[in-house]
């Protein structure tokens, strides 16, 4: 079972980026939200990060979840026991800064406030999204939040998103934004460039309302650390991050493969 | 999903359903018409894509949505379950949420004077929960994540719970203590098409077939 090339390199990319920096971030717990995200939490634990607790859920918050296309609770809890903790424990994690959490916006702007509600004014969406959900709260935490998005498009990177949903990011709390362009933080002034990707710059160049700073001494990566990608090999053998990445088709078909396995055919 | 099936039945228009984050659950009474306003902090029907009754409705303005962030809503029902009117939290401040939901006020703290959110307490008449197993006692039993289960059932007037099996189990293993629970129902496969962890997952073709049903 393999996804495209191209694919492939960036579901590895983004996966290894988000557990180099999960692993170099010292939070107490990462919130899974994606196949992609389990495996990068895994490859953390391999990677520097051996005590970080993976939380699959709202009471879940030290799970042992599996790469999984469906995220269910036999992916994310599975049948270890697991200690439960009160709904609120997670509200709790994320306003003391201990949780980190990777999220996928709808729109992301250049001053890191996010929309998930929908496209148009304020309430009264052209196109509704699901809403809110948990951004208000992510982003208003002092801990850990990473963007993942698995394209740079100028859909998504926006100079001002159409609903705030997630505010702007408290002062000093660190926000990185992963995508095939490369990694970012956001910094006072916005956005600034911390390493390319070989395409970075003409990605870049197609999203120009997100304003981002390119200092001179910008290194470009072009793979991810082998560490990393053997840790990300061991934990996802078999390549379910590749379906957030693959392009519509490739996805079904990988969707129909991963499916079949993980019911035992 | 059993219980909401019946709700669904009574051919009421004008339920006030609150649902934390929905999915199948919302579909299946937005497809009913039985929903008159809708509290939720997201609606979608994850692997298999965007809820399309949902966003219907919320790019028609019928039924009435109430978005809420997650954070807000859990404030909300913590406030429902002690009795208090209001719960602050920070979730939803600098937002444009505080001016869609009548239900949040910004506001500054009496204390200190900092702008904090005050979410309305929400009360909901009766919860409706399914779980997989029931103790002898009238326990409620989930190996899984109990997400705000909990909370619900403490902040209704009443709450309802659906199971798929009566166990023996020792009480103090239990999710949900009988003392949240009214009234106990069996409904075996009562989730599906949603999953009941660890007895069976989400059934994802009839999560489908509802989308584009939905979608037509």
């Amino acid at each position: 079972m393999s996804a495209g090339g191209a694919a492939r390199r960036t579901a590895d990319l983004l996966a290894a980026t988000l557990a180099e920096e999960i692993a170099a971030a010292g939070v107490r717990v990462f919130a899974v939200t994606s196949p992609l995200t389990v495996a990068a939490g895994l490859a953390a634990r391999r990677i520097g990060a051996p005590r970080l607790a993976l939380a699959g859920g709202f009471t879940c918050l030290d799970a042992n979840p599996v790469p999984a296309l469906t995220l269910g609770e036999a992916a994310l809890v599975g049948p270890a026991p697991v200690a439960r903790d009160w709904a609120g424990d997670v509200f709790t994690l994320l306003a003391r800064g201990l949780a980190g959490v990777a999220v996928a916006p709808a729109q992301l702007d250049a001053r890191g406030r996010t929309n998930l509600s929908g496209i148009g004014p304020p309430g009264r969406p052209r196109v509704a999204l699901p809403g809110s959900r948990g951004l208000p709260d992510n982003n208003a935490s002092p801990g850990r939040v990473w963007y993942l998005l698995t394209a740079h498009s100028p859909r998504t990177l926006v100079g001002r998103v159409d609903v705030v949903c997630g505010p702007e990011p408290p002062p000093g709390s660190i926000r990185r934004l992963i995508t095939p362009a490369g990694l970012f933080s956001l910094e006072r002034e916005g956005w600034q460039a911390i390493w390319l990707t070989p395409e970075g710059r003409d990605l870049l160049a197609g999203t120009p309302d997100l304003r981002v700073t390119v200092p001179a001494t910008t290194p470009v990566r072009r793979l991810p650390r082998p560490r990393t990608l053997a840790a990300l090999h061991a934990v996802d053998p078999h390549e379910v991050r590749a379906v957030e990445v693959a392009d519509r088709h490739a996805a079904r078909r990988l969707w129909a493969e991963h499916a079949r396995r993980e019911a035992g055919g | 999903m059993a219980a909401l099936r019946e709700l669904a039945a009574l051919g009421r228009g004008d339920l006030v359903i609150v649902s934390f984050l929905g999915g199948v659950d919302v579909e299946l009474l937005l497809q009913a018409g039985c929903v008159g306003e809708l509290h939720s902090a997201g609606v979608s029907l994850e692997q298999a894509g965007l809820a399309p009754r949902f966003r219907a409705a919320r790019e028609s303005g019928r039924p009435r949505f109430v978005e809420w962030s997650e954070g807000a809503l859990v404030a909300a029902l913590e406030a429902a379950a002690r009795g208090v009117d209001s719960g602050l939290t920070l979730s939803g401040l600098g937002t444009d949420l505080p001016a869609l939901n009548p239900w949040l006020a910004e506001v500054k703290d009496p204390h200190t004077g900092a702008p904090v959110v005050a979410a309305r307490a929400v009360v909901p008449d009766v919860a409706l929960l399914h779980v997989p197993w029931m103790d002898r006692a009238g326990n409620a039993h989930v190996p899984g994540d109990l997400a705000v289960d909990g909370l619900l059932a403490r902040a209704a007037r009443r709450t309802i719970v659906t199971f798929e099996e009566r166990r023996d189990l020792p009480a103090a293993a239990a999710a949900l203590s009988r003392i949240w629970i009214d009234e106990a129902i069996a409904a075996p496969r009562g989730a599906w098409p949603s999953g009941c962890h660890p007895l069976y997952g989400p059934d994802l073709a009839e999560v489908g077939r509802i989308a584009a049903e939905s979608a037509a």
